[in-house]
Formats: structure tokens, sequence, C-alpha cells
């Protein structure tokens, strides 16, 4: 009775134990969540044949990721796709015991009485993760029973105990205890409703798109562990293939990557180099444009110089294909309209100016794009200073000279900056369309470089060393071209 | 414009050839954007044998659609374009809810820890851990060989956010307000207020968003290789005219060319024009409603979040 009697809107304050025990709980339901999505951890991995990189979610959706090097044992009858389905079950029990941990959590920042519904969630869920292994566990005695029938199916099926499952039922235990010392020490006193604090309410509301983030723009980071190690696709990282910082100093002590790595750093800056060079063409071409007396024009060459940026470097290619192939308009026109017999030189296949001849492809993709920016700036330039001008007795040229290109500079200074911090990315795609095996050496940049060690060659471990060594340079550059703005501009450009 | 006031000025001779200059280079560089396009296109439509002798430059020769026709034999390339369609559709429609969705939360001014999150969701667009751990983490999310691989990680767009927030920011607060006092909660006044007011911002975001789904070829080139039918068009594009082997020999039943058939002979260049100008097509088909927002969204940009 004593308990109806609180008005509404007085706040109810736990202990301050309770509240200790409460992050204690939200903390270990957070590692346990976290720990789904690491294939170490993977407690289904009842076999060594089961791929070492599916985590335990990958495991619960995935029947052709666990048995794709299971086929001949299945073929033969060795084992039943029973068998798999079982694991499979028991990994989605726990995924769904992981589920309601985190629907227990997220109630916990709720009121009194929200903590007190939502932490009987967890408790459920600690119960479904120990079901869950025990099915896996199952699963696990049957493939050992069926590899015992044989030493030929032993090898074809390797079963193993993993470690997961020990991990998992310890987290389950430990997510059932504090869960249940943060109910027993829960208030008395409790609200009529069940109700939450609107920071915490709109919190949650993002908490998907945060967790979005960080699975596909944080959790990379955890791949640069593989710089670390002696790895090729489809091992397991071990501490005897540990190797310490074997990869860093073979990449300068080892005279081939060493040169590699010069000649694809001199293709990089040079390309890089050249767009920073050609960075005013922009501004020119706005500015140019703005004198062009007919507005009908200028719309009309705004609009159609604006298209190429807006087709992939594939297409960019497929037109350099047709213009300057052996058989390409180029060399079609010289033959055919020209006269010129014998012409059938394939432009593409050459290293000649190769740099020079990205630079006019990014030109004639981007120029007309980029230029939109100053022209739209252009259009935001008082007029009141244009006229003044012109009673002062200043032509078309003192008014570009004095007026536009003071008041397009600062929008310039960002891109400049911006462009010289992101002097090791040129992207791939570019350079990869147009790569072949007579402008390889020069055309590589270090975009293409990483993809083609890493991913075509397979070296996984020195590529991703070159990809931390990029990461960390143009994060220095971002925050060094970031001081200057600040410094220079009052201004920061991030 | 500028150029209204000085059009009073009255026109010197140096000021003509200055302009005849401007006109003549503008005009070039326009051509030069276009022409290439074009080329591909009387290139596709004309017939095949004067294409092959190298006679189509500047006009096309014997009008015909057979060509295109044709496309529906050429191997794979069928369940490329339904995928790019798919992933377009799907990807995009994703992509602007996630947007919207996180672009009005962000702007709550009352949301626990909001610039941290704000900032750790801005600073993936200046930092990336690299390719190859990318390929990793992917690898390990069980996302190669998967479509799904297309539609989810494109879900989280910040710059996209960005663009939304700064649009909801300039919305009146007082609508919201009153919608609040009148009982609404944080989804409502997302679905019946947020949202319809900002259509502009949604539609641009669409558009751009849609544009890079059709173009993407990166991520099927290091997530799809067990999967070749999944490549995206622009993968399968490039697969084609990097195959030095006859592509016609790809279009089957060529077994039993009919007659008209042999006098119409598909080479592989041909085939290769018109698989390109089927991707460039529905770029153009956009385009004129594109348009009508890049100056809109690049300006946006241009005001910091």
């Amino acid at each position: 009775m004593q308990a109806n009697a609180i008005p509404q809107g007085v706040e109810i304050k736990g202990s301050s134990l309770n509240k200790v025990l409460m992050w204690l709980t939200r903390f270990v339901i957070t590692i346990t969540g976290m720990m789904v999505f690491f294939p170490v951890l993977n407690p289904g991995r009842i076999s060594t044949l089961i791929n070492e990189n599916a985590s335990l979610f990958t495991t619960a959706i995935s029947y052709e990721t666990i048995t794709n090097q299971m086929a001949y044992p299945l073929r033969r009858g060795m084992v039943e796709p029973m068998n798999f389905y079982l694991l499979m079950a028991g990994a989605a029990i726990v995924v769904l015991g992981i589920l309601l941990n985190c629907g227990g959590a997220c109630m916990s920042l709720g009121n009194n009485r929200m903590k007190r519904v939502g932490l009987l969630l967890p408790m459920l869920g600690a119960a479904a993760i120990v079901g869950g292994l025990v099915l896996i566990h199952h699963a696990y005695t049957l493939l050992e029973a069926a590899a015992a029938a044989s030493a030929s199916a032993f090898k074809r099926i390797q079963p193993a105990l993993p470690m997961g499952l020990q991990v998992f039922g310890v987290a389950a235990v430990l997510v059932f205890l504090t869960t249940l010392l943060a109910w027993l020490t829960l208030p008395k006193e409790r609200e009529e409703k069940m109700e939450m604090d609107e920071k915490f309410r709109l919190f949650l509301l993002f908490l998907p798109v945060l967790l979005l983030t960080f699975i596909f723009c944080y959790l990379p980071i955890y791949g640069w562990r593989f710089a670390f190690f002696d790895y090729k696709i489809g091992d397991s990282l071990t501490m005897e293939n540990f190797v310490g910082l074997k990869w860093f100093t073979y990449l300068f002590e080892n005279e081939a990557t060493r040169n590699d790595l010069i000649r694809v750093l001199r293709n990089t800056l040079i390309m890089s180099g050249l767009g920073i060079a050609t960075s005013w063409l922009p501004i020119a071409f706005a500015v140019l444009l703005a004198e062009v007396r007919s507005s009908k024009f200028q719309r009309l060459v705004q609009t159609l110089t604006t298209i190429p940026n807006f087709i992939s470097w594939v297409l960019v290619y497929a037109i350099a294909f047709a213009i300057f192939s052996t058989d390409g308009f180029v060399n079609s026109f010289l033959r055919n309209v020209m006269g010129v017999t014998g012409a059938n030189t394939d432009y593409l296949a050459s290293a000649d100016w190769i740099w020079v001849k990205m630079l006019l492809w990014g030109t004639w993709k981007g120029l007309g794009w980029s230029a939109i920016v100053y022209i739209a700036g252009i259009a935001g330039i008082d007029q009141q200073l244009y006229e003044a001008a012109k009673v002062d007795g200043a032509n078309r040229f003192q008014c570009i000279r004095h007026i536009t290109i003071p008041g397009l500079m600062p929008t310039y200074m960002v891109m400049l900056l911006m462009s010289v911090a992101g002097m090791l990315s040129n992207g791939m795609d570019q350079y990869l369309v147009f790569e072949n095996p007579i402008n390889k050496s020069m055309i590589e940049v270090l975009d293409l470089y990483v993809y083609n060690i890493g991913i075509k060659s397979g070296l996984i471990p020195i590529s991703t060393v070159v990809g931390v060594f990029k990461s960390l340079i143009g994060v220095t550059l971002l925050f060094g071209a970031n001081g200057i703005s600040k410094a220079v501009r009052g201004e920061s450009i991030i | 414009m500028s150029k209204k006031v000085r059009n009073h000025i009255t026109r010197t001779p140096g000021d003509i050839i200055f302009d005849s200059l401007l006109y003549i280079f503008f005009g070039a560089f326009t051509l030069l954007c276009v022409f290439p396009f074009y080329y591909l296109l009387i290139n596709t439509i004309s017939n095949n044998d004067a294409v092959t002798a190298g006679h189509v430059n500047f006009y096309p020769i014997g009008l015909h659609l057979k060509n295109y026709i044709a496309l529906k034999d050429v191997a794979d390339l069928g369940s490329s374009v339904v995928v790019t369609i798919a992933r377009t559709i799907i990807g995009t429609a994703l992509m602007v809810i996630v947007s919207a969705w996180a672009g009005y939360l962000v702007t709550k001014q009352k949301m626990w820890k909001r610039s941290f999150m704000y900032r750790a969701l801005v600073i993936t667009m200046y930092f990336n851990a690299g390719l190859i751990p990318w390929y990793m983490n992917m690898l390990m999310l069980g996302l190669t060989n998967n479509f799904l691989a297309y539609i989810i990680p494109g879900m989280i767009a910040p710059y996209n956010i960005i663009l939304v927030k700064t649009y909801i920011e300039s919305i009146p607060a007082s609508l919201e307000e009153s919608a609040v006092i009148d009982g609404a909660n944080t989804p409502t006044v997302f679905l019946k207020i947020i949202l319809p007011l900002s259509v502009p911002i949604l539609a641009t975001i669409s558009i751009f968003g849609a544009v890079g789904n059709w173009n993407s070829f990166q991520d099927s080139l290091l997530l799809m290789s067990s999967k070749p039918e999944m490549y995206t068009l622009q993968h399968r594009l490039y697969v084609y005219l990097n195959q030095s082997s006859n592509l016609a020999a790809l279009v089957s039943g060529s077994g039993t060319l009919s007659q008209a058939q042999a006098d119409n002979m598909l080479s592989s260049r041909v085939i290769k024009y018109t698989v390109s100008m089927v991707s460039i097509i529905p770029i153009l088909l956009v385009y004129p409603f594109m348009q009508r927002f890049f100056v809109k969204g690049i300006m946006l940009g241009a005001v910091k979040g």
C-alpha cells in the first residue's frame, strides 16, 4: 500500500550498490554480445574442418559455410546433415539468448518498475545460452561418434571441442549471477508505470545505427592483427604463427618489396601531385563560364560536362576502349577518313605519358562536376561589389582578379587541404581498369598495390602492414591540414 | 548573375575576341564530354558489318536494334542486371531510411552522449582501417559471396546522415514542439512531421545513392569471387572488356546461325559497346532529375554538420 502512495514525478533512485551492479550487468552483457562476432570464440566450431573464419552468428545462419569442407563425408553418409542442423539450431538458440540479454540491458535503463521486469530477460537469456550450448555439445558427441567409425572417417570429420563452448558457458553464468544480484538489490518502491528517461530512450533508438557503424567501420581495425601473424587465407591465427613485427621490418629490409614500395609511392605521389597542380582548373572553368554571355549556353555546358562524373571508371574504360583501341574511333578515323593506311596503334597498351593520360581522364570525368561548387560560389558573391568596381572603372579582367577569385579562395583552400590530406588515397578503380602488363609498373598506385598483393597474390600480412601505414599517415596528414587551416583561417575543415 | 551588370558596357574588339574564344573553348570541351557517348550509341545501332569495317564514325549506317535484343543470349548478363537492379532498389531504400532516422536523432540535444556518438559516426568518413582489414572483416562476418554484402554495409552513409541532419536543423523547431505537446512520441513526430518535410533532401540522397549502387564495382570485385552470377553489371562489363577470346561465341545458339544473323554478325567489339550502353542508359535517364538536386546537395555539404 505504501508503494502506491508515491506521488508521480518523484524520482526513485536505487542504492549505489545497485547502480554498480547494473553497470556490471550491462558490461557483461555487452561483452557477451560482441563475442558472437569473433570466430576465435565460436562455440559452434565442433570440427577443425569448419571454416575458422565463421563466427557464431555465421554458424547460426549459414549451412553452406559450416559444411563447405564436409562435402565428402556428407555425400558418403559418414555424417548426417541432421547433425549440422542440430549445430545450427544450437547456435541460433545461443544467439537468441544473447538477444534476450541485450533486450534486458536496454530495459535496465528505465525506471525501477521497468528494471524489475527487464532484468528477468537476461536470466532467461542465460538459460537459453546454456541450453543452446548443450545442443551444440550434443552435435559434437554425434560427430565424434561418427568419426569413431573408422580412421578414414576420423580424418574426414576431425571433431574437436571448441574453446568457445567453455567461454560462452562461463559468460552465461556471469550474466545470470550479475543480473540476479542486480535484481535482488533493486529498491522495493515501485512506480505506477514503466517509463524511461528521454535521454536513454533516444539513445536506444539510435543504438542500431551505432551498432552497424561499429561493425562495418570500427571492427575492421581488429583486422590489423593479421599484420603480426604468418597468415594465409584459410589458416587460423595461433600463437605459433605469431611473428611480431617481422612484416614491418621485412617491408623495408627485403630489397624486392622495398623497391616495389618506392616505385608505388612514386606513382602515388606523382598522380596526387599532378592532381594538386591542376586543382585550379575547376576555378578557371567556373570563372570563364560565368563570363559567357548567353545563360542558355552556360546551362547547356554545365549540364553536359557533368555527365561523365556519374559513370563508373569501368565505363570510362569502355569509352577509352571505344575511342583509342586498335579498331577504335581514332584509328578508324585515320584509316577511313584521313586515308592513313596501317593506322592501328593500340593507344591503351602503351605506357608513354601514362601519368598525364590518367590525369586527363580524371579531368575529363571530374572537371565539370568540380566546377559546380565554384559556379554556385560565384552566384553567391555580392553584386554590389561588381557595380562599385564598374563605377570605379574596372574592366572585366580586373573584376575577376579582384572580386571573383578572392571570393572563391576560402572554398578553394578547403578543397586544396583536403586533397593534400588525401594524398596517399588515389582510389584504385581508375588505375585498376587501365592497368595492363605494359603500363603496370607506372600505373600501380598505393591503393592498387594493396589490392594486387593482398587479394590477387594473397599476401595478407604484408598488404595489411602497407594498409596500416597508409591509414596512420593519412590521419596524420588530415590532422596536419586541419591544424594549418585552423591556424591560418581560424576554421577547421573536418 | 554578375554578367547582367556588365552587359551594359559596350563591347570592345578585345571583348568580342575573348567572348568568341570562350564559346569555342566551352563548345569543344562539351563536345569532348558528349561525343564518346554518341559514338558508342551509333556503333550499337548501326549495321554491324559497317561497324566492323570502321565506317561508322560520325553518323549511324543502317539502323537496327538487333544488338540489344541479342544481349539476352549473352551468358551471365541477365543475372548481373537483376542483381544490380535489386541492390539499387533495396540498398538505396534502406540507406535512405537509415540516413533519415539517424539524421533526425542526432539533432536531438537531449540524447545521452549525443556529441560523442555523432563524432564516432563522422570520423568514419576520414578514417578507415584499409582495404585488406575491411575484406577480412567481411570474410569474418560471412558477407562474402552473399547478396547481403551489397545491402548491409551500404546502410550507413555518414555523409548523407550529415546532409539530412543539416536539413532537419533548418526546419522550425516549433512544428515539432507543438506535436510533442499534443502527445506525439519520437517515432510519430518523425513519421508525421519530419519525414514529409525532408522530402527534398531525401530525394537528393536517394538519387545519389541509386547512382552509386548502379555504378558499384569494387565490392563485387572483392567479395563475389566464387559467385560469378552475383557480379554487378559494372563488374560483368569489366570482365567482358578484358576478355580477349571472342565474346560473340558467348551468345548461345550461335551453333546454328540463321541467314539474317549471319548477315549481321555480332562482333565481340559490338557486344562490349552494347553492354556499355545498357549500363549507361539508366544513368542518362535519371540524369535530368538528378541535375535539379546536385547543386543543392553540394551546397548543403559545404555547410558543415
